[in-house]
């Protein structure tokens, strides 16, 4: 795969991370209930004390990551790959965290945040490693 | 020169298991970080009632002058921190500027999505409700709320609690709160939240008369509540 086809895909990944980061936030602060599946428990998530880091949004800051990630996909120079891969290695594992916290503790899925945790975070993290090792 | 790409190769490795390495370090931390700055409730937990419902009508879930025009209904868990932030926040000015003066009549109908001590408190609330103590006991709750499904909704803690509201009979609390009578309460708000499409806690329904509620969104603001209660009393 040519670097530009890793570009592209990492780029098409950070802007769903930023759609699903960005819903998420928007309801948290719109006081908005979330489009979940039947039996889901994306309420119970969102609404339980590990939805939040010192009174931030998790979803709040997982949209800053992926709107910095954006910005660094975009500038593109070899400090602006090994720092995407960073951030996004970062996320992955966040994103491993809150997959246990979920399933474990909350004891309640949020496909939401599940899509981004177990889809998006692992593909933006592959993708741009990939492209650190290729340069 | 053979040895250039193998070295680059090297010092590529090591770079990204350098990144990995750094990546996790942080990640770590900023788990750590989230495990000790998450909104548990324990913080601003405060002796002291934050609302004061003296001399004001109760009856059941019901708090106020029953034949105001105005219902003010909220659907909470008593484990849901959003719910502690409303009553924190709104319930104080709710209660003084419009129950108080009974221009609103406020219903409270609990939900327990959270889990088991969503049940327990649920159950305690409502029995502190057949003595029309709801409102007391569901604020003392979210006062002291901890951690989801923690088991902080403790008899210990209730009985403390319950012994610091005037007219609560605590041991009839604790005899009601297993009754048929709470049982069926429990199920009345769980068939009522089903019936309003109740999705999230808190959620608030303005009822003006016999008119079907509607919902407001006002997220922690008096401000913002005041206007849809302005709004409602205009009718």
């Amino acid at each position: 795969m040519s670097d530009r086809a890793l570009r592209i895909g990492a780029l098409l990944v950070t802007l769903a991370g930023i759609g699903i980061a960005g819903y998420l936030t928007w309801a948290h602060f719109a006081d908005q209930s979330v489009v979940c599946v039947q039996g889901g428990g994306c309420e119970k998530v969102q609404e339980s004390s590990y939805a939040e880091i010192a009174g931030i949004p998790v979803a709040t800051l997982g949209l800053a990551s992926y709107a910095t990630i954006l910005v660094l996909l975009l500038w593109d120079a070899p400090v602006a790959r090994l720092s995407a891969a960073t951030l996004a290695l970062i996320g992955l594992f966040f994103s491993a965290y809150l997959v246990v916290v979920q399933l474990f503790v909350i004891d309640a899925v949020c496909v939401w945040c599940m899509a981004n945790d177990l889809v998006v975070a692992p593909a933006l993290a592959v993708l741009t490693v990939l492209r650190l090792l290729r340069s | 020169m053979a040895t250039r790409p193998s070295s680059r190769q090297g010092a590529s490795r090591r770079s990204i298991v350098a990144v990995i390495a750094g990546a996790a370090v942080v990640a770590v931390a900023l788990v750590a970080g989230a495990l000790l700055l998450r909104n548990d409730g324990g913080s601003s937990a405060s002796p002291t009632p934050n609302v004061d419902f003296s001399g004001i009508p109760q009856e059941g879930a019901v708090l106020g002058d029953a034949g105001a025009t105005v219902r003010l209904i909220e659907y909470a868990d008593l484990q849901c921190p959003a719910c502690r932030e409303y009553t924190e926040k709104v319930e104080p000015s709710l209660v003084a500027d419009y129950v108080r003066p009974g221009r609103v009549v406020a219903e409270f109908r609990g939900m327990t999505f959270i889990g088991p001590d969503s049940v327990t408190a649920l159950r305690f609330v409502h029995a502190a409700g057949l003595q029309n103590r709801l409102w007391q006991l569901q604020e003392a709750l979210y006062r002291n709320q901890g951690a989801e499904n923690s088991g902080w909704v403790t008899d210990e803690l209730v009985r403390e609690l319950a012994a610091d509201i005037p007219g609560l009979d605590v041991d009839k609390l604790f005899a009601d709160k297993d009754s048929a009578a709470v049982t069926d309460l429990l199920a009345e708000d769980a068939r009522n939240a089903q019936a309003d499409q109740i999705q999230a806690t808190p959620t608030l329904l303005i009822q003006i008369g016999d008119a079907e509620p509607y919902q407001i969104h006002i997220g922690f603001d008096p401000g913002a509540l005041s206007e849809a209660l302005d709004d409602a009393l205009q009718g």
